[in-house]
């Protein structure tokens, strides 16, 4: 039994600098930051990763986090300068600079937490009660923003953090004046239902009237073009005639004439009272032609 | 000592073991089953190793756990992740693709991350976890509209995603709300509605990744895409009757325009005929007086070689021509100066009437 008791002897010595060693070595890991207590005094401050030592027993070790944190405040009614009401809230991103104040000022992430929602509703009032619904709607927004970041950010410096940004997520008209809202909305839109109709009617008659233009137009354009034509017909037409009779105009008064008898004259509807003696019938008494006269 | 009736072992029954299963000694209590323990562990080696002896044996159960415990570091990275190394917590290196090796925990851990697959992230969904009003936003106007939108994200640097922000997606919900109301707080709501989405969505996105990058949370934004915009329950109606309107002012253009292309080229076509008839009277026109000329000219040439003849000849056949059909009346001068006593009664009416009398007719 002589080797089990020295065996024993050492896997309890084994143990107990295995307890030990634990107790000295302690992990921060990158997502983190340390302080290192002991009875209770802020010894020492870690905020880089690693492996670390601490006296076993004597120091202890608070964790806290070294990322980007966020939270959000609960939605609250703002009175804005134009007295106008909005329901609105916020998120916050924030970081634990200081581990040392953060572990003075609030120690944990909820008094942190409780500290910043508040001041973050104060801020919020007091900032967004100086702009107007109008400010807040346009790209100035982003300058509000701001303006609240940094006061946030002042009133945390003391509590070891530093805000990164405070942004507005909701903006909204509280539920009691919806229905005001749903009024104006609407009869906005029938403004603009009604406008469209009347552009509508405007447009068609427009065109219409465009359309009903450009016929005339392009009708009289034509009726010129004709009436040219007819009368560089009827300029062509009096040329030639006037060249080709111009060559003998007597004769042309005559042939002419002789034509013109023959078609205003040879209808059944004319009546001729004639004398025998007439040139054209000269023949029809006097058959003897050696003793006529010669015809004139 | 669960296993101890499974007659393997934790590792298994050893290899070529062909004795009897052993049986768990009688147990006494107290230390005794410690060294009862030590026994069998010791049993146990000698099966597998039979040359096996008391502190040389501890010596290779030491080694093959440590070996085991060394070789628990081996590890794949798939091509679609990146490994993240941390020793005691601290970021040693970041591995890609392939097979790799970590110092054994605790020393090292690795934490993969995926860092092509594309996360969708709803926001402001129906049926989404969060408030009723998530989705319900304030226009530049002054409106309303409820809509609910999907961030498409990946992460870029998994270092930074992994230690940079606390919750970073519930970080990129928030800012996607934040970004999204911005955009949303500067369009008016019938773009909004209607054609300006692509513009809130890359607007928003834009404005989401800035912030993001300000966080240096390593998220990447791929895209922003509306689910739904749709203006509020009680004023729907409102919205679809300005909707009606523009539907009417297009039929109505669309109306005007069928008119217009119906009659304009009906013009068109009038005008050419116009213009045809014209151009066919002028040549008609010219080419007539070209043939009465030319036939004058004709004539005029023939008269000429013997004017006397033809100009007779032309009278005689004009006179008979004139003669043929018209009734006539042959009359001496003498009878109508009274010589032979005979008074000539000429019935003006009957002259008139067409209606040719047998009388005259007989004369």
């Amino acid at each position: 039994m002589a080797i089990n008791r020295t065996f024993i002897f050492a896997a309890i010595s084994i143990v107990i600098v295995l307890l030990l060693a634990v107790g000295s070595f302690f992990t921060v890991s990158e997502t983190e930051q340390a302080i290192v207590l002991q009875f209770g005094a802020v010894q020492r401050i870690d905020r880089t990763a690693g492996l670390k030592f601490k006296i076993p027993f004597i120091q202890d070790v608070v964790i806290y986090e070294k990322r980007l944190l966020d939270l959000e405040s609960p939605p609250q009614e703002v009175i804005l300068a134009d007295q106008r009401r909005l329901v609105v809230d916020a998120y916050a991103v924030y970081q634990i600079v200081d581990p040392l104040r953060f572990y003075q000022a609030v120690r944990t992430d909820e008094g942190a937490k409780l500290r910043l929602t508040s001041s973050m509703n104060a801020t919020l009032r007091d900032v967004l009660g100086g702009t107007t619904v109008a400010t807040m709607l346009s790209k100035e927004r982003e300058g509000v923003m701001q303006a609240i970041r940094a006061k946030v950010n002042d009133a945390a410096t003391p509590l070891g953090i530093v805000v990164a940004d405070v942004r507005i997520s909701r903006a909204n008209f509280p539920e009691s004046i919806s229905q005001s809202i749903y009024g104006q909305m609407n009869s906005e839109r029938q403004r603009e239902a009604a406008q469209f109709r009347a552009e509508g009617y405007e447009q068609a008659q427009q065109i219409k009237a465009k359309a009903d233009r450009e016929r005339t137009v392009i009708l009289a354009e034509a009726k010129r073009q004709a009436d040219i034509a007819h009368g560089e017909g009827d300029a062509q037409a009096t040329q030639i005639y006037a060249d080709a009779f111009g060559r003998d105009p007597e004769f042309y008064a005559y042939y002419r004439s002789l034509d013109a008898y023959r078609k205003s004259l040879g209808g059944e509807d004319t009546q001729f009272v004639l004398s025998p003696n007439s040139d054209f019938l000269r023949y029809l008494m006097h058959p003897d032609l050696s003793k006529l006269a010669p015809a004139k | 000592m669960a296993w101890n009736d499974k007659g393997g072992g934790p590792w298994g029954a050893p290899p070529g073991g062909s004795g009897p299963p052993r049986r768990p000694p009688p147990s006494d209590g107290g230390s005794n089953d410690f060294e009862a323990i030590l026994r069998r562990v010791q049993d146990w080696l000698r099966d597998l190793w039979p040359g096996f002896d008391g502190g040389r044996g501890i010596l290779a159960v030491v080694a093959v756990a440590l070996l085991i415990w060394l070789a628990s570091g081996i590890y794949r990275v798939d091509p679609n992740e990146q490994a993240v190394v941390q020793r005691f917590g601290a970021w040693v290196r970041t591995e890609s693709l392939g097979l790799h090796y970590h110092l054994p925990a605790p020393i090292e851990t690795v934490t993969t991350v995926d860092v092509t697959r594309r996360n969708q992230t709803e926001v402001g969904s129906r049926n989404s976890r969060e408030s009723t009003d998530a989705g319900t936003m304030l226009t530049g106007d002054s409106n309303i509209v409820e809509l609910g939108f999907v961030i498409v994200w990946q992460i870029r640097d998994p270092v930074k995603y992994l230690f940079r922000v606390a919750d970073p997606t519930d970080v990129l919900q928030r800012a996607a709300e934040s970004a999204m109301r911005e955009v949303i707080g500067q369009t008016d709501v019938q773009l909004a509605l209607n054609e300006g989405r692509g513009q809130i969505e890359t607007s928003s996105a834009a404005i989401l990744q800035s912030t993001l990058d300000r966080y240096d949370s390593g998220i990447y934004i791929a895209a922003i895409q509306l689910q739904r915009v749709d203006p509020p329950a009680p004023v729907v109606d409102a919205f679809h009757d300005v909707q009606r309107a523009r539907a009417e002012l297009e039929q109505q253009r669309n109306d005007a325009e069928k008119y217009r292309n119906d009659i304009v080229p009906r013009a068109r076509g009038e005008a050419q005929k116009i213009i045809q008839d014209a151009g066919g009277y002028k040549d008609k026109t010219v080419a007539e007086a070209n043939g009465e000329a030319q036939q004058f000219i004709s004539v005029l040439d023939a008269y000429k070689l013997s004017r006397d003849v033809t100009a007779r000849r032309m009278y005689i056949d004009t006179m008979e021509a004139v003669l043929t059909h018209s009734r006539k009346i042959v009359l001496d001068p003498a009878v109508a100066e009274g010589k032979g006593g005979v008074v000539p009664y000429l019935p003006l009416p009957g002259l008139m009437a067409p209606a040719a009398t047998p009388t005259q007719k007989g004369q």
